[in-house]
């Protein structure tokens, strides 16, 4: 009896161990939406109900570009990508300059409200274009099948959810050296803490924002492309994406970096738990969502808590 | 005659005629008019819950479900009565509206709102998931024929299903009407204008704010098994009626109607019925458009007059019949203009 139980422990560990490279890069591509939503909201005070679906047509983007246009050629993908970073970027500069810009001073429910009408139409674009319910083969940056093990352990890493890990890494360091060491990151967080001051201060506040966006939904369409080979590639599918990397976003109390990437690692590992013990499937993953967001707002969102801004 | 004689006369005539219309038209016309009055009983518990106490909830359609499952389950499945099972699903709303409600207790705003497209989301996936509900159904498709109810012995057919369906919302229009105009109303625009200064004044406001939530929940659940007879299927999965998707393009709908206003909850479920219908006569174009539509209208709307099309219109027919009024001294009118 008590050999058989420890029997299926070790047998959850291994399973886990199996699932571990899976739940590390998911965490890493809703760190990327997650960065991006920070970013917007730090600065603009927004937040971005339409980040998904900016992933969502940006992902499109780069499979028209990626599967169709550069089909037989080396590089189709990194085009792709490419591509995808300009449509993502191009698509916050359009949502913040015509539909946010406009509100300015407004409450922001309102502003919100405005992004989930970019929301819907952005989703129904890709669906109208693309398709709704057909199959799209992913976006294939590097060869799905190439593993090579964690030196020292049996922990398999496929190298595409190594360069999904790496990239999120990578970004986070950018944006964080962006914020802390340069100038326009500086403004960022004087724009962040003060717009009246920043703008007393020369800044150009419209320029900031703009930039902050332009940056933030190219972060999105980054996540989005990554993330074509571990889904189902479908217009929905990619808006739930947003939901998690809310639960990230909330982890780091819609402040902090450096919190928002390990809640999106975090979260990503912690979904995966429940199929360690046999509940596998979209469902409890999402049931691990659900918690998370519950619990960050619960513990971390309470009144009186005075490391989390007024939302 | 003034704006309030006129809601007088207009009120009725527009029920009645609204009442009578669908008798002319072909079964599945009377099924579309069905599901209109559902949708405005739904988008009439968003308005509780936004227009009166400040709330947003994207998870509208989640406690319809609740109705709509708890409908289909008991009455297909099991072979409960009609009223029972509705009776029991708004109940099991509720409840499920006053437990989202409390994490909500300590939240506001744009807080809330990510609560509650997770509980959406947290519903479509897990209680809407294909397979889910099979030891309920006996089969994958959910409940593929939800029978209408009999009253007084007498079988229901998608006209009177109607006809009740709008006495239904027409209690539920008059109990938000008075909740709005009376005490209670005062109450919950005090906690949504500033919860210090209600609870310095010694209101309950956690109570009152979970029985807002409570109250819309049972609403929405209440739609929801109206729905369930009128669409003549409960599904989940992909064909679920029930889903995100849904609760987003309500909360969109009725912010371009205008939040506040029982009218434009009114419009708002007919339009979430018939607008996507619409469209699939228009050469082409299909109901896939609407939601890209609907967005569309959203941020127009949003970025030129943020008080929704139906509060304004209201505002424009007032200020006629103020200016109406006016033209018999034109001095004043000539003042007024002036001013303007």
């Amino acid at each position: 009896m008590h050999a058989s139980l420890a029997a299926a422990l070790v047998a959850d560990l291994t399973t886990f161990k199996n699932l571990l490279p899976t739940g590390l890069a998911d965490g890493s591509v809703y760190a990327l939406a997650a960065l991006g939503l920070v970013l917007i909201y730090r600065v603009s005070g927004v937040l971005n109900f339409a980040q998904g679906a900016v992933a969502t047509v940006s992902a499109f983007v780069a499979y028209q570009f990626a599967n169709v246009w550069f089909q037989n050629t080396g590089y189709g993908p990194w085009i792709g990508l490419l591509a995808a970073i300009v449509a993502g970027g191009f698509m916050g500069f359009v949502i913040e300059v015509f539909t946010i810009r406009p509100l300015t001073g407004r409450p922001p429910i309102v502003k919100v409200a405005v992004t989930i009408g970019w929301l819907l139409v952005l989703q129904q674009i890709a669906g109208l274009v693309w398709d709704f319910t057909g199959y799209h083969p992913p976006i294939k940056l590097v060869d799905r099948n190439s593993t090579f093990p964690l030196p020292g352990t049996d922990v398999h890493f496929g190298l595409n959810q190594l360069l999904v890990i790496l990239t999120a890494l990578a970004l986070a360091g950018g944006t964080a050296y962006l914020l802390q060491r340069t100038t326009l990151g500086a403004s960022m967080r004087a724009v962040s803490d003060d717009p009246r001051g920043a703008r007393l201060w020369g800044i150009d506040v419209d320029r900031v924002t703009a930039l902050s966006w332009i940056i933030g939904s190219a972060m999105a369409a980054v996540a989005g492309v990554l993330i074509t080979p571990f889904i189902i590639f479908t217009p929905f599918s990619l808006t739930l994406v947003v939901v998690n990397s809310f639960a990230a976003a909330l982890l780091g109390r819609l402040q902090s970096l450096v919190f928002t990437v390990i809640g999106a690692l975090f979260l990503g590992v912690a979904e995966q738990v429940p199929a360690t013990f046999g509940y596998g499937g979209a469902s409890w993953r999402q049931a691990v969502t659900f918690s998370v967001v519950l619990l960050a707002l619960w513990v971390l969102f309470r009144p009186g808590n005075r490391a989390v801004r007024a939302v | 005659m003034t704006p309030a004689t006129l809601r007088r006369i207009l009120i009725p005539v527009g029920f009645a005629i609204v009442a009578i219309l669908p008798s002319f038209y072909d079964f599945a016309l009377q099924g579309l008019a069905g599901r209109a009055v559902a949708a405005a009983l739904l988008a009439l518990s968003l308005v509780l819950l936004t227009g009166m106490v400040g709330q947003v909830s994207f998870c509208q359609y989640s406690f319809a479900a609740l109705g709509a499952f708890t409908v289909g389950s008991l009455v297909v499945g099991h072979g409960v009565n009609f009223w029972f099972a509705a009776l029991l699903g708004t109940a099991f709303a509720g409840v499920g509206g006053v437990l989202v409600g409390i994490p909500a207790l300590r939240l506001r705003g744009l807080l809330l709102a990510v609560l509650t497209v997770a509980v959406a989301l947290f519903f479509d996936v897990f209680l809407l998931a294909p397979g889910t509900w099979d030891g309920f159904s006996g089969g994958t498709l959910a409940w593929p024929l939800v029978p209408f109810p009999s009253i007084f012995g007498h079988l229901m057919d998608n006209y009177t299903f109607y006809l009740f369906s709008l006495a239904v919302f027409a209690i539920a229009a008059l109990l938000v009407w008075n909740l709005r105009n009376g005490k209670t109303g005062r109450v919950l625009r005090a906690v949504r204008d500033s919860e210090v200064a209600s609870s310095t004044l010694g209101l309950n406001v956690a109570g009152w704010k979970l029985a807002a939530f409570g109250v819309s929940a049972a609403l929405a659940g209440l739609a929801g098994a109206l729905q369930a007879v009128a669409t003549g299927s409960v599904a989940g999965g992909s064909q679920s009626a029930y889903s995100f998707q849904y609760s987003v393009a309500l909360v969109a709908t009725i912010t371009v109607f205008g939040a506040s206003s029982i009218f434009s909850a009114t419009a708002a479920g007919f339009f979430i019925v018939f607008a996507p219908q619409l469209l699939d006569m228009i050469p082409g174009l299909s109901h896939n458009w609407w939601p890209l539509i609907l967005g569309a209208i959203l941020i127009v709307q949003l970025v030129t007059s943020p008080d929704g099309v139906v509060v304004k219109t209201q505002r424009d027919i007032a200020h006629l019949m103020h200016r109406l009024a006016q033209r018999r001294r034109p001095a004043v009118a000539a003042a007024h203009s002036e001013a303007a």
